[in-house]
């Protein structure tokens, strides 16, 4: 087990190095406007090139990188130049991410709970009613692009329920309608992905001899085949997890939640290209980060894949 | 052997399936009793219906399967009546048990082998905890597992295909039921482990007194094992008898073909037997004996009218027209003749 | 069977039926022969669906439509901006009525023209986009799963790029090349191809692994036959499921992306332009029509889409077969 993980960490590593240099060499395509803010046509040629040179914008790409690695070991993320002027983009996202977590773990919550039992109901109920409800939601939800429901569901919901509109910290009501928008589309999958499992589980052999056995379906359901169905969906959860923490860009922009999904949305409209680097940056690690939790978590659960000798059940 | 009690006697059982918005008709009204503490071995080709046969005694048909007529009397109970879980938990494992062919993905892979037998232990024996688990143990060491107190925590991953079968064995013995059915028990395995299991299953069937049924297509296990056998074609029982009596003197001419094709039988030198064409198409209905278009020497009846079991002894019968006084006299094979000569010079 | 039953029968049966019947070779085999043709099944079963069929006549006939409706009579044009005869103001914020079948938007232009055109941009957007997958995927896809030397190279690749999430990728060329039409459809291609490539592939590594492909060509079955009897059913199959999909995808990234405020720009209509601008009067009861319409529109099409392209797929699986 031991010796899996560090394999894993350090192809993860590794992967994450390449991403973190590609994404950084790409940035530096970024339209030059992004660094000056309002000044920018004030500003002579001879002046803008000396702030990008003194911002170290000029330097020879290695040169870049390296300080930019320098920098990242330290902690430091750039500084903002138009959102928040002379802030370091560390100290911004400090104050932003609480919340954006505190969303992402209630829609995750919520949504796992109610993927997974939905799940579960439509493998019982194949082809009957609640199959066919839940293939309907599963499609709707995979078909219609979530802004589109998001919208609808402010608006309607918010009047049947009279629920605020508006994030706002200091009421409780006011959490309810964003987190559970935000639950809606991993519900969805959790679902999909849990009633599939489920559904090949129970084609298999040995759920043949359980029977056989003399046990009866409904413990079969629960002793065998739901922790065998749940395993390969968990190579999915910490990367759902992760994403959902980094904030739905628009779930926060409807209600004005002041997390980092709006962030990015603000940095974009800004042109704040060292918030916008650094964003992208943080978003496109969590992939490999949540990638490899889930590898760990799938072998905690399958006694198959700790051997290195034996072949993974992926 | 007229003598022993029937413990399961099935009756003209007709089994249908649907397949792809047709109804395809696996049992054409087989017939069967089983004598307590017999070894009765099911033998055909693929798709004769010998599974499907045997499922039915468990309730283990597929969703899209039922049983249309006929019936399966046991503990005089007709089992083809059954329709609820209820019904049939009563009969799995406590009066009948399995062991299925894959031991490969027989068994669950993600719980160690410990539990899968203790869950059967636990169901039929009545016992809890620790005291199961010195059941579980000792059956594993029946079934020939060394270092059992080992191997209860391991996983089935971590076991070779024998050991794996013998797991599943454990697991059937451990239901303690009176008839246990062997769907093809060693066809996955390597032949030298074949005669190992078939050696543990023997002592099993006396140690237990259980009552067997081997489902196989091949003969050389049923030679091994097996105090009658039951030739099943096209979903039906076609030829039934002793182990001597439909070796040596087999009457349906798919009996001939098939001894017929076995490589032992054949003279060096000269092309194997093989029968001609395929098994039919179950989707249609079968006129008369499923097997004439196959046989050279058909009567037209047999395109007509399905021949009924014919007497050649108190233990033997067969469904074949030939057996009719008015039946022309009908040669089997060379090779089916020289059976009989064996057998006569050992026996007389 | 009783005794008397079969006394009944012998008694019926006639002397003559037990002579020899004539043996027929043909009869022995003709028992096993199915008369299967893979297109025709996948037609067939896809036919027993009749949500998926009812979808499938729904979308040609919104494609149609789509594409004739400039040409039918008293349609307005997108982008004009109506004057009313009277006010000389415009004709802002109309609800439907006859003359307006949509109503108007902010600054007086037709809703149902616009609607339309919106159409038509982001169905432009998802079929470039998909054709342009379906080409770079396959070839791409094709070689990475011959050419054993590059494989261990793409698939590195592959990881690095399947790794950062699309949506960032998109707003970040987006945001590097600033939004266009030809940006967008860009910046889509660019990401759209890898899961068609990477489906390829693996087909690819399975076909040549298979066993019985190398049945096939130990039967001396030519390549070519190989790759349309064997490859090309699930390549095909596969191609239409991605690409139907394709559109409700492209459709969605639009969106996200006029959202964020990287969209198309105003001129030219589109899905993800109407509903953002549906969206900033939608508090205003009397006015969410702007946002109603589009929003039916773009559900039709893309659960359309989405629905037939799962039906395709489904039926295209020999399992499903009859």
């Amino acid at each position: 087990m031991v010796k899996y993980t560090i394999k894993r960490l350090l192809q993860s590593i590794i992967t994450l190095f390449i991403i973190i240099t590609v994404v950084f060499l790409l940035m530096r395509l970024m339209p030059e406007e992004g660094y000056f803010g309002s000044g920018y046509e004030k500003l002579d040629e001879a002046q803008r090139e000396a702030i990008l040179t003194s911002m170290g914008l000029r330097d020879p790409i290695h040169i870049q990188l390296w300080n930019f690695y320098k920098g990242l070991l330290k902690g430091d993320l750039g500084t903002s130049i138009i959102y928040r002027p002379k802030v370091p983009v560390a100290e911004i996202l400090k104050s932003k991410i609480p919340y954006s977590v505190s969303f992402g773990l209630a829609a995750m919550g919520i949504s796992l709970f109610a993927g997974v039992s939905l799940g579960i109901v439509m493998a019982r109920s194949k082809s009957k009613f609640w199959d066919k409800l839940g293939t309907g939601y599963i499609v709707f939800i995979n078909a219609v692009p979530a802004a589109v429901y998001y919208l609808f569901l402010q608006l309607y919901i918010t009047d049947i329920f009279k629920l605020p509109i508006l994030f706002n910290p200091d009421k409780p009501s006011s959490w309810i309608l964003p987190a559970i928008s935000m639950s809606l589309g991993g519900t969805a999958s959790y679902a999909m992905w849990m009633r599939r499992y489920m559904v090949d589980e129970l084609n298999k052999d040995y759920v043949r001899l359980a029977r056989a056995k003399g046990l009866r379906d409904k413990k079969i359901m629960v002793r065998h085949v739901f922790r065998n169905a749940f395993v390969p969906m968990a190579q999915y959860l910490p990367t759902s997890l992760l994403f959902t923490i980094s904030g739905s860009i628009y779930i926060e922009s409807l209600y004005s939640i002041p997390g980092m999904g709006g962030l990015l949305v603000d940095a974009i409209q800004r042109q704040d290209n060292p918030l916008v680097q650094a964003l992208v940056l943080i978003y496109s690690s969590i992939g490999i980060i949540g990638l490899f939790l889930g590898d760990i978590l799938m072998a905690v659960f399958d006694p198959r894949i700790n051997l290195q000798k034996k072949e993974g059940a992926r | 052997m007229t003598d022993r009690k029937v413990i399961l006697s099935v009756k003209d059982l007709v089994v249908k399936f649907k397949l792809r918005g047709k109804v395809l008709t696996a049992i054409r009204e087989a017939s069967l009793d089983l004598y307590e503490g017999e070894s009765l071995a099911i033998v055909g080709e693929s798709g004769s219906g010998k599974t499907v046969l045997t499922k039915t005694f468990m309730g283990l048909l597929d969703a899209n399967g039922w049983i249309d007529s006929g019936s399966i009397i046991y503990n005089n109970q007709d089992l083809a009546k059954f329709r609820t879980e209820d019904d049939w938990v009563k009969i799995r494992g406590k009066h009948i048990a399995m062991v299925f062919q894959d031991p490969m993905t027989s068994l669950n892979p993600l719980k160690t082998i410990g539990k899968q037998v203790q869950e059967a232990v636990e169901l039929h024996q009545g016992l809890k905890k620790d005291k199961a688990k010195n059941a579980v143990l000792e059956i594993l060491n029946d079934v020939g597992i060394s270092d059992p107190e080992k191997r209860y925590n391991q996983y089935p991953h971590e076991f070779s295909g024998g050991m794996r079968q013998r797991v599943v064995i454990a697991i059937a013995i451990a239901c303690r039921p009176k008839i246990l059915i062997c769907d093809e028990p060693t066809t996955a395995l390597d032949v030298t482990i074949q005669a190992q299991i078939l050696g543990l299953l023997k002592a099993l069937k006396k140690k237990y007194n259980l009552t067997t049924i081997y489902i196989t297509h091949d003969l050389g296990v049923v030679a091994n094992v097996a105090d009658r056998i039951a030739v099943m074609y096209a979903g039906d029982i076609i030829e039934i008898g002793t182990s001597e009596e439909v070796f040596y003197n087999p009457q349906h001419p798919y009996t001939w073909a098939l001894l017929s094709s076995l490589p032992q039988l054949g003279v060096k030198g000269e092309p194997l037997h093989s029968i001609k064409g395929t098994p039919p198409n179950l989707f249609l209905e079968i006129k008369g004996d499923a097997f004439a278009p196959r046989n050279p020497k058909a009567l037209k009846i047999d395109f007509i009218e399905k021949p009924p079991y014919f007497t050649v002894s108190p233990t033997h019968k067969a469904k074949t027209w030939l057996l009719d006084p008015r039946a022309p006299k009908v040669e089997p094979p060379e090779s089916i003749k020289k059976l009989r000569q064996q057998w006569r010079v050992e026996n007389v | 069977m009783s005794n008397k039953k079969f006394d009944k029968v012998a008694d019926s049966i006639n002397e003559s039926l037990f002579e020899f019947a004539e043996y027929d070779d043909e009869a022995a085999k003709r028992a096993g022969y199915s008369n299967y043709s893979y297109w025709r099944s996948t037609w067939k079963v896809f036919m027993q669906n009749k949500v998926a069929v009812f979808l499938l006549g729904l979308i040609v006939v919104l494609l149609t439509f789509t594409l004739i409706q400039p040409y039918l009579p008293n349609q307005k044009e997108p982008t004009k901006i109506y004057i009313d005869e009277n006010t000389k103001m415009q004709l802002r914020n109309h609800p439907p009525d006859s003359e307006f079948w949509f109503g108007t938007n902010s600054i007086g232009q037709d809703l149902w023209a616009r609607i339309w055109s919106g159409t038509r941009t982001s169905l432009l957007i998802g079929i470039v986009v998909s054709l342009w997958e379906a080409l770079v995927g396959i070839i791409v896809g094709a070689l990475w799963g011959y050419v054993r030397a590059l494989d261990r190279l793409i698939t590195e690749i592959y990881n690095v790029i399947n790794n950062i999430p699309t949506t960032i990728i998109l707003i970040l060329l987006t945001y590097i090349m600033r939004p266009s039409l030809i940006t967008m459809i860009f910046a889509m291609c660019m990401t759209g191809w890898l899961g068609m490539a990477r489906f390829v592939r693996n087909l690819i590594v399975i076909i040549r692994d298979r066993e019985y492909n190398l049945a096939s060509r130990c039967l001396g079955t030519p390549t070519r036959r190989i790759i349309t009897r064997n490859l090309l059913p699930y390549l095909v199959s596969v191609i239409m499921l991605r690409m139907a999909l394709a559109i409700p995808a492209a459709i969605g990234y639009e969106v996200f992306l006029t959202y964020i405020g990287l969209g198309l720009p105003v001129s030219i209509p589109s899905l993800g332009n109407l509903i953002n601008e549906g969206r900033a009067l939608m508090m205003v009861p009397s006015l969410r029509y702007q946002l109603i319409f589009p929003a039916i529109v773009l559900s039709i099409i893309t659960i359309s889409f989405y629905v037939m392209g799962n039906a395709f797929a489904d039926a295209a699986d020999p399992r499903n077969h009859v």
